[in-house]
């Protein structure tokens, strides 16, 4: 994780505890997927992965004024996750139940999105991604490993390459551009 | 939109200001394809430092089944959107890097142990969070115990808190939970590791950065005597 991805998350919780769903709205997207293939890797089940995913972040809705950023916002979020996974395996009746979410749903908006989600549990697709990145012209992949990978923020990736911020973001944002386009066109639309 | 993607790329990214930020938020809120592109980002992100064909596996002498399909291994890849591969000595073979037979036999008589197993069959929840503490929070491996290391070849930086030779750097911590560790286990988290290793008081070394397994050893063993 890195440290400016911390920083916006350490504003986007700060809103959200003042009641600023959209900042929650943000977090929830941000860290969905990632919590979904955690809980995928627990549950080998699409449909009790997703369940637990929403789950996850209506706990972490109503118990975020407890997090007191003493670890990484993910590092948090995975542990409710977790839980709830460790839970539902102990629970042999657990498929028996629907989800429980003693919270009115209209509160907070948890989307799911299931191309992505079959994405991130699908190691050839992750690879075919990692792959087309490795294609990629070499001004962009540069920028984008440096952020990505690296977890280098954009003034230092201005100094590694001696090129300007504004050039840095633009690069990271093509590069993410044509990657998006790769998975809308090759993976997404092939599945 | 193309503007509002580049500032929703730089918002991931946390190099939005605050005010843009603020201005971000209402539009992405009022707009599922802005959500549905900002969870792409974080897909991309899994996919980059998804790198299963570039995992070495230590050793090719022994398939201990007992450490295989761990699932602390998966869901810590997927969970952190970092690769972060389990990878457990099995028999390696320690002569060729000159360690120490006594030390070597220690490291390997546990990795075949009851205990071993037992480590490994149960949730390994603590190493999890720790791990976890170890690659999220940049301060975390910031120690207050200042180890001379020179005599094996390693200044401490004064810029970082680490150490380095010049060619490999990393950070030291002990700690005093051991999490029932008998053996050295290590982890790769893109271009660096995290070796954590037992020692003789019951404390845990960690060290993490670009290293050896066999720096790595030799570091342990310095500071064990």
């Amino acid at each position: 994780m890195k440290k400016n991805s911390d920083d916006i998350d350490s504003v986007l919780i700060k809103k959200a505890k003042n009641g600023n769903k959209g900042a929650f709205n943000i977090l929830v997207n941000k860290y969905y997927t990632r919590v979904y293939a955690s809980l995928f890797s627990f549950t080998k089940s699409k449909e009790d992965s997703e369940d637990l995913a929403q789950q996850t972040f209506v706990k972490v809705w109503q118990q975020l004024h407890s997090f007191r950023g003493e670890s990484a916002f993910f590092t948090w979020v995975y542990r409710i996750a977790i839980n709830l996974a460790k839970n539902f395996v102990a629970s042999s009746g657990y498929k028996k139940q629907k989800v429980n979410t003693s919270i009115d749903e209209s509160e907070i908006e948890i989307n799911s999105f299931e191309d992505l989600e079959s994405i991130v549990i699908h190691n050839q697709s992750l690879r075919n991604i990692n792959n087309y990145i490795n294609k990629m012209p070499e001004s962009l992949k540069t920028a984008f490993t440096l952020r990505e990978v690296e977890g280098k923020s954009y003034e230092e990736i201005s100094i590694i390459t001696d090129t300007p911020i504004g050039t840095v973001r633009s690069r990271i944002f093509r590069a993410r551009e044509s990657i998006i386009e790769y998975m809308n066109t090759e993976i997404i639309n092939n599945e | 939109m193309s503007d509002i993607n580049e500032k929703l790329s730089a918002l991931y990214d946390g190099e939005l200001n605050s005010t843009e930020i603020d201005d971000l938020i209402d539009i992405v809120s009022k707009n599922i394809d802005l959500q549905e592109r900002l969870a792409m980002l974080s897909v991309i992100g899994i996919a980059a430092n998804n790198k299963p064909n570039k995992i070495t596996q230590i050793s090719k002498k022994s398939n201990l089944n007992l450490f295989s399909n761990i699932w602390f291994s998966n869901s810590i890849t997927a969970a952190a959107s970092i690769l972060l591969t389990l990878i457990i000595i099995n028999n390696y073979d320690f002569s060729r890097m000159n360690e120490d037979t006594k030390y070597s036999n220690q490291i390997a008589s546990a990795i075949s142990s009851k205990e071993a197993k037992s480590i490994v069959e149960q949730p390994e929840q603590y190493l999890t969070d720790y791990i976890m503490r170890v690659i999220n929070e940049p301060d975390f491996m910031n120690s207050s115990n200042s180890i001379d290391l020179r005599n094996v070849g390693y200044v401490t930086s004064m810029t970082n808190q680490g150490y380095s030779n010049g060619k490999e750097n990393f950070k030291l911590k002990i700690e005093k939970n051991n999490f029932g560790l008998k053996q050295i286990r290590y982890w790769r988290h893109g271009k660096k590791m995290i070796y954590m290793t037992p020692l003789k008081d019951g404390r845990v070394l960690t060290i993490y950065g670009n290293i050896s397994l066999s720096t790595a050893l030799t570091i342990a063993k310095t500071i064990d005597k």
